[in-house]
């Protein structure tokens, strides 16, 4: 269980003034659960999975994983980045098998786990390859491999499909949404994609910027129906789809910023 | 033809013509090695025309024919107190003593100084200070404090190797993309790990671009050093030959030099294709 109890972030900006990133956000990430942040550019997403991966401090507040506090980045907590940061040098096992290395696995059991982590991707093919043979896609797919491999106790995707064309997206989607059947993983997600949010979370929290807040919590139940048919077609004709994505996108995009023209 | 049929079907990456391999890199290097192979015979047989024709005196530019019998001389009964092997094997080990020396410092030193913020002020003054000199301006004065023996012009190499080099990693470790740090640092990377397994392979190309540098800096000031204080060496055996207006001479050892700076940087791009074929790619 991932606790976020009134976590904020404040930054010095240029001007002199303090920008909230964050503001005392609270939020349950529970086992066998995905949440997803959405929210316009700015609205703090990026900056709260962050803080909950240990890369930025908090300024107040605590976040806890199993009564832990989280004060630095660790292998208990899986990340899964938007840009490709696999190694150039290593091939796709020995990238996926680099946590376990740090963990110091002897090479034949890491290499096995990964071959199995490979499998669950769809890339047992391409264990042997450099990762710049890979196109956009399979580089995500390795990297939930290998965010998977250490078999951390949450999962954190930093907008992990934004970059994807919209093909290979809901072929990506369909994979997260078997793999979260299969393994039960808390997985904490961002995007700015509605669509994306309401089919993959269990619970859905819509964040607006200056100051980051939580404004809406939505919890649904797509993402069962999706892992269990892989079509997304249904679903997004379901008319509690419809009406939800209507209701977040009107609170992104409150109508009074769109007359002031202070929309983003 | 074989292209259209290869692309339909699935082939190992090495014979499919649309893996993103070396494949086109290679293709286009082949293209200019034979519009440079062509130049370099068209060089040499204006060469040949100019001295057939006596264009310009033997005693300027001598004929190849001339240059070839000089060079089997020079290397069987040797020139200005040493055959050619002699000299080329006392610029060779004065350029690889210093290129050791360059190593051994540069990067060790250049690394921490992209680490750390105090190794990185203390030490970027005196660096840049002297790097903004030129080699043959301070040779006097080495000469001076070290006596005109091999340890002034080792020096001189040395210092003239370091600083690329040392330039190189640091700016190797600040090359390494933020992300990469962080997502070793989410597998559990503790530091040591980090540096081994994500920093030192990172800032390995730009090392290798540095010792290309440093390769190149160090063979002109070889050179530079060895026309004006010493005993052996290329550099001394083309002065000497000068002296006595030895045209021919002149030219065995420009050729040597030449021969010499092109296997070197053959070697590092060799040696980079090797360590480091991701350059570029990702």
């Amino acid at each position: 269980m991932l606790r976020i109890r009134d976590a904020s972030v404040t930054f010095p900006a240029s001007d002199g003034q303090e920008v909230h990133a964050l503001d005392r956000i609270s939020l349950d990430i529970a086992p066998d659960t995905i949440v997803v942040a959405v929210g316009a550019s700015g609205c703090g997403k990026s900056t709260l999975l962050n803080a909950i991966a240990g890369f930025l401090p908090l300024t107040e507040g605590t976040i806890t994983l199993d009564g832990q506090e989280i004060e630095a980045p660790g292998g208990d907590r899986g990340v899964v980045f938007q840009k490709d940061t696999l190694l150039p040098w290593a091939n796709v096992l020995d990238n996926v098998a680099l946590g376990l290395k740090y963990q110091g696995l002897p090479r034949g059991e890491r290499r096995e786990r990964s071959r199995r982590l490979l499998e669950l991707v769809g890339l047992a093919d391409f264990a042997e390859k450099p990762p710049y043979e890979l196109s956009g896609g399979m580089h995500q797919r390795v990297g939930i491999a290998r965010a998977l491999a250490t078999d951390p106790k949450i999962l954190l995707m930093d907008e992990p499909f934004g970059a994807l064309d919209s093909l290979t997206r809901e072929t990506m989607q369909q994979l997260l949404a078997s793999i979260w059947a299969k393994t039960g993983k808390q997985i904490f997600f961002i995007t700015h994609s509605i669509e994306e949010a309401l089919i993959l979370g269990t619970t859905i929290v819509v964040m607006s910027p200056r100051p980051g807040r939580i404004v809406a919590r939505f919890d649904t139940g797509f993402v069962r129906d999706f892992a269990e048919s892989g079509d997304i077609g249904p679903i997004q004709s379901h008319p509690r789809f419809i009406e939800l994505r209507q209701e977040i996108r009107s609170l992104i995009h409150k109508p009074e910023d769109v007359r002031k023209g202070t929309l983003q | 033809m074989t292209l259209a049929a290869n692309s339909q079907t699935s082939f190992p990456a090495a014979a499919n013509p649309r893996a993103p391999s070396a494949r086109p890199r290679r293709a286009k290097s082949t293209d200019t090695l034979g519009i440079s192979l062509v130049t370099l015979a068209s060089l040499i047989a204006l060469w040949f025309l100019a001295a057939h024709f006596g264009w310009a005196s033997s005693l300027f530019l001598p004929s190849p024919a001339e240059v070839l019998t000089q060079f089997s001389a020079v290397a069987a009964d040797g020139y200005a107190n040493g055959t050619l092997l002699n000299h080329t094997m006392a610029s060779l080990g004065r350029i690889a003593t210093a290129l050791a020396a360059g190593i051994v410092v540069g990067i060790p030193l250049g690394l921490l100084m992209g680490l750390n913020r105090w190794v990185k002020g203390i030490f970027s003054v005196p660096i840049d200070l002297y790097w903004g000199l030129p080699p043959l301006a301070y040779l006097p004065l080495l000469i001076i404090w070290l006596g005109i023996g091999e340890t002034s012009k080792i020096v001189l190499l040395s210092l003239s190797t370091f600083a690329p080099i040392c330039f190189a990693a640091q700016a190797g470790v600040r090359s390494v993309p933020a992300e990469r740090i962080n997502a070793a640092l989410s597998l559990g990377a503790n530091r040591l790990q980090l540096f081994t397994s994500i920093i030192l392979p990172s800032a390995l190309p730009e090392i290798m671009t540095g010792l290309r540098i440093a390769i190149g800096a160090g063979l002109s000031t070889l050179v530079a050093a060895e026309l004006i204080a010493a005993q052996s060496g290329l550099g001394y055996m083309i002065m000497s030959a000068a002296n006595f207006l030895a045209t021919d001479v002149v030219f065995v050892g420009l050729i040597v030099i030449a021969a010499l700076a092109f296997a070197f940087t053959s070697g590092m791009r060799w040696l980079e294709h090797r360590l480091v074929p991701w350059k570029g790619k990702l």
